[in-house]
């Protein structure tokens, strides 16, 4: 078994040459291809190892500055990305906004320029507004890493999620799977980086949820239909819910907030349980040992059931653990890019 | 002085006024009377007697004095893809910041930058703080005006509410008395169909138009980008085409509606952007309703894509027939076929109503083209690094293209998408027939006809159209950097501007020759 570092050295011994991985940032998965998807599904397993251990602390990022900085509510993600620093012995600076100047009225560039100036070798940001990543990465001098953005992406998510599939799939490959995800799609960064690593694992990628809460998401599908994008399947977008589970491999469940009913989304939380809850009768539409999952934080009883939460389908607590070992792996990744050459924020196409 | 093809320079003459750029040896000054300018052999543009080719010019004392075509042997080697000469253009829609928003621009770095691409007349939207609703605040831009030197004419909308607030009619009649050009809200529509149907009458009364930013605040409160695949892709909040077209057809219901009370009611509709949106005011025009539109250069040019990162020409999006991909109207994939080169979610192209898709811009170009569109306004919003140098979600909309319309709408006619001579019609006769129609043309000069006309003031433009020019902060001479064009190479180098017999703008390079 190969280690992520030698104890010994603090130096990486793993057998995956940092220089494998080009990406000076990781923002969203548009840009990432398969081959380095599954550079990172590897990283993931040795790290997964480091978290067999009684002592879960390997030096790889000893001294390395890692800064969490938080513009929106969030527990799990944070401590996930936290623990996963510390369990590579970063030093880390965790920043939120109800303790820092942005109440204050700074601007994210601003911000951004303080923390490097503090010190700030890898930003983890996470940002209510889509696309404020790229802004970040314009101006910060090291790498910075998408915790989650507006709508937008949430890639760490994404590859958490896929590991997790690739676990509980015999044979660990998602080709021709049925993946089915439900509930609000049009605000859901999860779903649309899930589009872009699910596709391209080869899964057969379902979308599902009321019209409203799938707005635009069908102008997505259609623009893919024809296999337009190298390297990506169509995925399907339905309001079907019988469809979207009939003998699905997967089942992901989506948050459905309280405030698309007052912004004239969805009549009430009574309806869309009514018509779209995850619960044993609609799952034995779904493969008898298909998995479920859920992003967190979940609304028990509205999008899911909870005896389907808590089922033996259910990996939702898998999909913790493995978040942790995934954010170390591209902690790990982007540290050790630190010597390739500069690359837009954004490389266009692949 | 006599100048050939490029070579241009002022040197001799000398000025008749204090003010002279900083460098300049001699020859006359930015606001000077241009005492005298030859240039032969260029190509000349004349949108009012709708002919163009080979000619040459002499200016004398501020007055055009000659134009003469040249023919035979005497027009050998002139094209028009070399030094074009054209009436001086109109922007029937500009945002100078000023009384309010200094820091993004003012009036007089707003009439540079306007002289620079070529314009010699601008009209101002009423969205300054205060707003301009009331006849003092005109008065205070007028003043500015006068005091920037620049013989730029600076003509102005009034607001249609008071405070821009959509609620009570703005000092209309006052408002026309000290000679706005019409009312707008723009940076807003007029909220209250009800105070719309008002404005329109009272407007008529007065013999001006209502200009409308056609925009349904319901069906697009917090948009960030227009609706459709690559908001979808991006997360940004989607700005439906129905936004646009549900607003259109309410002002062209409520024209109709006018018109029974009072005749000479009229409506222009700037920055349309859909093709829906135009197809409605195509068949208005064809029912005889006294509608006109405007459509802007980004509008035509640019498209949503290039938030996700892609930096081709709308037209360049099309499948090569310069169709759309399939019935949908869909466009060419960026993030399939290698289009995607710059950062996403840059906020220069955050602009309201929002950059569309290449069906939509083809729709615009089609409109332009058989008259449905009237004019090509700037819509140029000057806004400073603070306001823009956010989230994208968070910045202000609005792009700086007052200095860039004629290089974009050359892109267009280098790429054998537009005729020159409607590109520079649309730029000059066109502004001036939208404010012609209203009736009341005593107030203003702009809408004179824009030609090469023998004996009048001499108000021009000389460009090199296959001169290319790097759009930067620095080449920039409005305060709002703003522009997504920044970094690239455009064509048709302005090199000089006479405004009503005036310098109101000489290319550096040029002086020095």
């Amino acid at each position: 078994m190969t280690t992520v570092a030698s104890a010994a050295t603090g130096v990486p011994a793993t057998g995956i040459p940092a220089a494998a991985w080009h990406h000076r940032h990781l923002i969203d998965l548009d840009v990432v291809t398969w081959p380095e998807i599954e550079l990172i599904m590897r990283t993931t397993e040795e790290m997964k190892h480091v978290l067999a251990r009684p002592i879960r602390k390997v030096p790889a990022l000893n001294g390395r500055r890692v800064t969490t900085l938080f513009y929106e509510a969030s527990t799990r993600t944070r401590v996930s990305f936290e623990t996963a620093a510390r369990n590579l012995s970063a030093d880390v600076v965790s920043v939120s906004t109800a303790t820092s100047s942005v109440t204050k009225g700074e601007s994210l560039v601003d911000t951004i320029r303080t923390l490097e100036a503090l010190g700030a070798e890898i930003l983890v940001l996470r940002h209510s507004v889509s696309g404020a990543p790229y802004l970040a990465a314009e101006i910060f001098g090291g790498h910075v890493l998408n915790g989650g953005d507006g709508w937008h992406a949430h890639p760490t998510q994404a590859l958490l999620d896929l590991y997790t599939m690739r676990e509980h799939i015999p044979g660990g490959d998602l080709h021709g799977r049925k993946v089915a995800i439900v509930g609000d799609i049009l605000h859901s960064r999860v779903a649309r980086s899930n589009i872009w690593s699910l596709t391209a694992a080869g899964a057969d990628l379902w979308l599902c949820g009321p019209a409203t809460l799938l707005r635009g998401m069908d102008r997505w599908a259609g623009a893919w239909a024809g296999g337009a994008i190298p390297g990506h399947g169509r995925f399907n977008v339905t309001s079907d819910i019988d469809a979207a589970l009939r003998d699905a491999d997967v089942v992901m469940g989506l948050r459905i907030q309280r405030e698309r009913m007052s912004s004239g989304l969805l009549p009430s939380l009574r309806e869309y349980s009514a018509r779209f809850q995850l619960n044993a009768e609609r799952m034995s539409l779904a493969k008898p040992d298909a998995i479920v999952m859920h992003p967190g934080p979940m609304n028990e009883g509205v999008e899911i059931a909870p005896d389907v939460a808590t089922s033996g389908r259910s990996v939702i607590t898998d999909q913790v653990t493995n978040g942790v070992a995934v954010r170390m792996a591209l902690l790990y990744l982007l540290a050790g890019s630190h010597d390739a050459a500069y690359e837009p924020a954004h490389e266009g196409a692949r | 002085m006599t100048t050939q093809g490029g070579a241009l320079g002022l040197t001799e003459g000398g000025a008749s006024g204090p003010s002279r750029p900083a460098g300049a040896s001699a020859g006359p000054g930015i606001g000077d009377t241009v005492e005298r300018f030859e240039l032969e052999k260029a190509w000349l543009v004349d949108p009012v007697s709708g002919r163009e080719g080979p000619g040459e010019i002499v200016v004398t004392d501020g007055v055009l004095e000659s134009v003469v075509w040249l023919e035979g042997e005497e027009a050998k080697g002139v094209s028009d893809k070399g030094v074009i000469v054209a009436p001086g253009f109109f922007d029937l829609h500009a945002h100078f910041r000023e009384p309010g928003f200094e820091d993004a621009e003012t009036v007089a770095t707003g009439a540079a930058a306007a002289a620079h691409g070529g314009y010699t007349s601008v009209a101002l939207m009423p969205n300054t703080q205060p707003a301009l609703d009331e006849p003092g605040v005109l008065a205070r831009i007028r003043s500015a005006a006068a005091a920037s030197g620049s013989p730029v004419e600076v003509l102005a909308f009034g607001a249609v509410s008071a405070g821009r607030a959509g609620e009570q009619l703005s000092a209309m009649g006052e408002l026309a008395d000290g000679g706005v050009l019409g009312y707008s809200d723009d940076g807003s529509p007029v909220k209250s169909a009800k105070l719309m149907r008002s404005a329109m009458l009272y407007a008529g009364m007065l013999g001006l138009p209502i200009v409308e930013h056609a925009e349904d605040l319901e069906l697009t409160a917090g948009a960030e980008a227009h609706e459709g695949y690559v908001a979808s892709v991006l997360g940004l909040a989607g700005w439906p085409a129905a936004g646009e077209v549900q607003a259109v057809s309410r002002d062209i219901a409520i024209l109709t509606d006018a018109l029974l009370d009072e005749p000479r009611a009229r409506l222009h509709l700037t920055h349309v952007s859909t093709a829906e949106a135009l197809e409605l005011v195509r068949r208005a025009k064809a029912r005889g309703l006294p509608v006109t539109c405007d459509v802007t250069p980004h509008h035509l040019a640019f498209t949503d894509e290039w938030i996700a990162g892609s930096r081709r020409w709308a037209w360049e999006a099309l499948d090569t027939d310069g169709r759309p991909r399939d019935p949908a109207g869909r466009s060419r994939d960026p993030w399939a076929d290698g289009a995607l080169t710059a950062t996403p979610y840059n906020t220069s192209l955050r602009v309201n109503p929002p950059l569309r898709t290449a069906a939509d811009a083809a729709a615009c170009l089609a409109a332009l083209i058989d008259g449905t569109a009237d004019a090509v306004a700037t819509d140029h919003a000057p806004h400073t690094a603070v306001d823009k140098e956010v989230e994208f979600g968070r910045a202000s909309n609005g792009i700086s293209g007052i200095e860039t319309a004629l290089g974009v709408l050359l892109a267009l006619v280098d790429a054998g998408k537009l005729p020159l001579a409607r590109a520079i019609a649309a730029l000059t006769t066109g502004p001036a027939g939208v404010v012609a129609a209203a009736g009341r043309t005593s107030a203003t000069s702009a809408a004179r006809p824009r030609g090469l006309t023998e004996g009048a003031p001499a108000d021009l433009v000389v460009f090199d159209r296959s001169d290319r020019w790097r759009v930067a902060s620095e080449s920039l001479l409005s305060k709002g950097k703003n522009s997504p064009l920044l970094g690239r190479d455009i064509p048709g180098r302005v090199l000089l501007t006479i405004a009503a017999g005036r310098l109101a703008y000489e290319d550096p390079s040029a002086c020095e020759e």
